[in-house]
């Protein structure tokens, strides 16, 4: 059997919405993937988790506007620990401004409100 | 008994229905589409007196002021007085926000409801390494006093009534300290202050989880000191607004939402009684905060079958004889999570509906979401505009010139009837379990609010609900028409400003508030009596969250 998608599902700093958070992870498992939720981190941790746990994608959740500097964090400590291949995905309240801003940190791609869970699930399967 | 209809009368309306029926039938045979409320009540498509033939209309629903309160709280609600216009505003440090404050105050709102920053809410400092990238953020942020003196500075706390969105019961026992401290220093009594504090537990424990949370027993704890305070020291003040709002936005039904903000009241009750005071002392300043959604039926029905449910409750079990006791007295905000980042301007028609909805379901106070809240901090146009769109529907529609216009319609009466029962049974699921705490330790209440959070999401994806401008009338490439707001800076300042406050504080002083604060939690007092006096020395909040974390412990929230 192939082995299915890792995926670490984290919040970023304080950030108080987990509805978006918690449905796509749920959306990723149903789909077939293996999801860790891990609440809400600081970019150290999330890295960490996702070494530990393997996992091939790394998602990054935030409604409270915190990402511009939160964000670019993660990524910085990804090159640090050289796990630069995690894929970085995003979702949440992000401005259309900080989108290509984003995108040249190192993000894989970037789901504001109102994106269709399939639009999601077919993006992180066509990873593999 | 004082019943609607005559029997004989019934029996031949269902009669000719059964042959009008007959003919809907033929039309709608074969039709895949399904009539339902968004909370899944199935939908009729005509409703006639048989459907509320059982009706007793003294009993059932009364009369504006009089039990069981289903046509309003008040004898002579919007034609007496009308909502109190109460914008939620808070950003960046307490300096820009005081002048929102008074920005919106002087446009005509006529109450404060201030909404604080993630690191306030959940007990940290802007400072602290795990609030720094958050401080500012989704409210003001506040550490100290004197941060609480600027926030309210020359605004008239003695007239104006101000709403303390202190989610959270670690947040809600410094920073409501704060405002008392603030208001005692300035020279008003806590007897004369006016005012509500939202201080639930589920927000700490249930709704917006972080991690090192408190422990549900202990978070409630702290939410029940609060109560136990303000009745005796501050009896004008709200201690609590059971905030259903929020359950709804992290995914619970209408009939969720009210089942889950009366059973947190019922907790309260209890443990309130069981600390010694009389359920009239404290019930007539339990208040609730429902949310305003797109089923606008549904949600007008919810807001009386609420009303009616508390009455029977507090006059029933727990004999109730205040007649203040016996009232759901509710703010609303309109549904945030029903607005949409696509076409913005689109929030506006929609906040509109459901603040309408909430007015013809006797809301005591409303805000109304601003157009921009799906993309960022609203700008100081977009909140003009929500309260605009208030002043409009108080002032230009009428609605407010005879009470509770829905009553009386058959689907209204039906809904009402449904919800109440639905909402009953939801209520005895939770006793079942052993109360609110118990559920909520146990994950039952996280499991079932992202149950529902998922099912609506599904509905979404496959176009059963329909959102206009997401799954449906979409325009490609849309640029946003609007300006966004920015976040003044707020890190540099708070930081500037906590250095200076550490420097110049009294160390002595901190050393005792701090050993207070630590000896009360040991010896299980009410924190509120030790925390309005040794906010006065300028401890952090911070300060005051470590040593209340060391005491009680922290607790993991179920995640997923």
């Amino acid at each position: 059997m192939e082995e299915s998608i890792r995926v670490v599902m984290a919040r970023l700093g304080m950030d108080a919405h987990w509805r978006g958070s918690i449905i796509v992870a749920r959306a990723l498992r149903d789909a077939g993937m293996e999801v860790i939720y891990v609440g809400n981190q600081l970019p150290e941790s999330i890295v960490e988790m996702a070494i530990q746990e393997d996992a091939d994608v790394i998602g990054l959740s935030t409604l409270s506007g915190n990402h511009m500097i939160l964000v670019p964090e993660v990524m910085r400590v990804l090159r640090e620990r050289e796990v630069e291949e995690k894929v970085v995905i995003l979702g949440g309240t992000i401005r259309p401004d900080d989108i290509p801003k984003l995108k040249e940190a190192g993000v894989a791609e970037i789901f504001g409100p109102g994106t269709p869970l399939s639009k999601i699930i077919a993006f992180v399967c066509a990873l593999k | 008994m004082s019943k609607l209809f005559k029997d004989e009368a019934i029996e031949e309306i269902i009669r000719e229905k059964d042959h009008w029926k007959e003919k809907v039938d033929i039309v709608e045979k074969g039709s895949e589409r399904v009539f339902e409320t968004l909370s899944g009540l199935p939908v009729e498509p005509l409703y006639t007196p048989a459907h509320v033939a059982d009706t007793d209309y003294l009993c059932d629903l009364g009369f504006p002021g009089q039990g069981p309160y289903v046509r309003g709280v008040h004898p002579t609600m919007y034609r007496g007085r009308t909502w109190t216009l109460r914008q939620l505003a808070g950003f960046g440090p307490p300096e820009e926000t005081n002048k929102r404050y008074k920005f919106l105050l002087k446009e005509g709102a006529t109450g404060i409801n201030g909404v604080f920053d993630y690191p306030t809410l959940r007990g940290y400092d802007s400072t602290d390494p795990y609030a720094r990238a958050d401080a500012g953020r989704g409210g003001v942020a506040i550490d100290t006093l004197e941060d609480m003196s600027i926030l309210f500075d020359g605004i008239p706390i003695e007239t104006v009534s101000s709403s303390l969105v202190t989610c959270q019961p670690i947040c809600n026992i410094s920073v409501q300290s704060m405002y008392f401290a603030n208001a005692l220093a300035r020279g008003v009594e806590l007897s004369n202050l006016r005012g509500t504090s939202q201080n639930d537990f589920l927000m700490e424990t249930a709704v917006t989880i972080a991690p090192e949370l408190l422990p549900p027993k202990f978070s409630f704890k702290l939410s029940c000191d609060a109560i136990e305070y303000c009745t005796k020291h501050a009896p004008l003040w709200n201690p609590i607004s059971f905030a259903g709002y929020n359950y709804r936005e992290a995914g619970c039904t209408a009939i969720q939402e009210v089942a889950l903000v009366i059973a947190n009241a019922i907790a309260c009750s209890e443990e309130l009684i069981r600390r010694g005071l009389h359920i009239d002392s404290f019930a007539p300043r339990l208040s609730f905060f429902l949310s305003a959604h797109s089923d606008f039926f549904e949600e007008v029905a919810k807001y009386r079958a609420a009303r009616r449910i508390w009455f029977r409750i507090m006059k029933e079990r727990y004999k109730a004889e205040n007649p203040r006791s016996l009232t759901f007295r509710f703010h609303v905000q309109t549904a945030g999570v029903a607005l949409t980042a696509q076409q913005p301007l689109n929030n506006v028609p929609r906040a509109a509906y459901h603040a309408l909805s909430a007015v013809l379901g006797g809301a005591q106070s409303v805000h109304i979401d601003a157009y921009d809240e799906a993309l960022c901090n609203p700008t100081e146009l977009s909140s003009l505009t929500a309260l605009r769109n208030s002043q409009i529907l108080q002032l230009e529609t009428r609605v407010t010139h005879t009470i509770d216009p829905l009553g009386g319609s058959y689907f209204v009466e039906t809904l009402t009837n449904q919800l109440e029962e639905n909402i009953l049974t939801f209520l005895e699921r939770i006793d079942h379990i052993g109360g609110i705490i118990k559920a909520v330790e146990s994950g039952w209440i996280h499991q079932e609010i992202s149950n529902s959070a998922y099912e609506y999401q599904l509905a979404i994806e496959s176009g059963k609900i329909p959102v206009v401008g997401v799954n449906c009338y979409q325009i490609e490439g849309e640029e946003l028409p609007l300006e966004l707001f920015d976040i003044p800076e707020t890190l540099e300042i708070q930081e500037k400003k906590l250095r200076r406050i550490k420097r110049e504080r009294n160390a002595g002083q901190v050393r005792h508030a701090l050993d207070a604060i630590a000896r009360c939690c040991d010896e299980n007092g009410n924190l509120m009596e030790v925390m309005v006096d040794s906010v006065k020395a300028y401890v952090t909040e911070g300060e005051v969250s470590s040593v209340i974390k060391k005491s009680y412990g922290t607790w993991d929230p179920p995640l997923f």
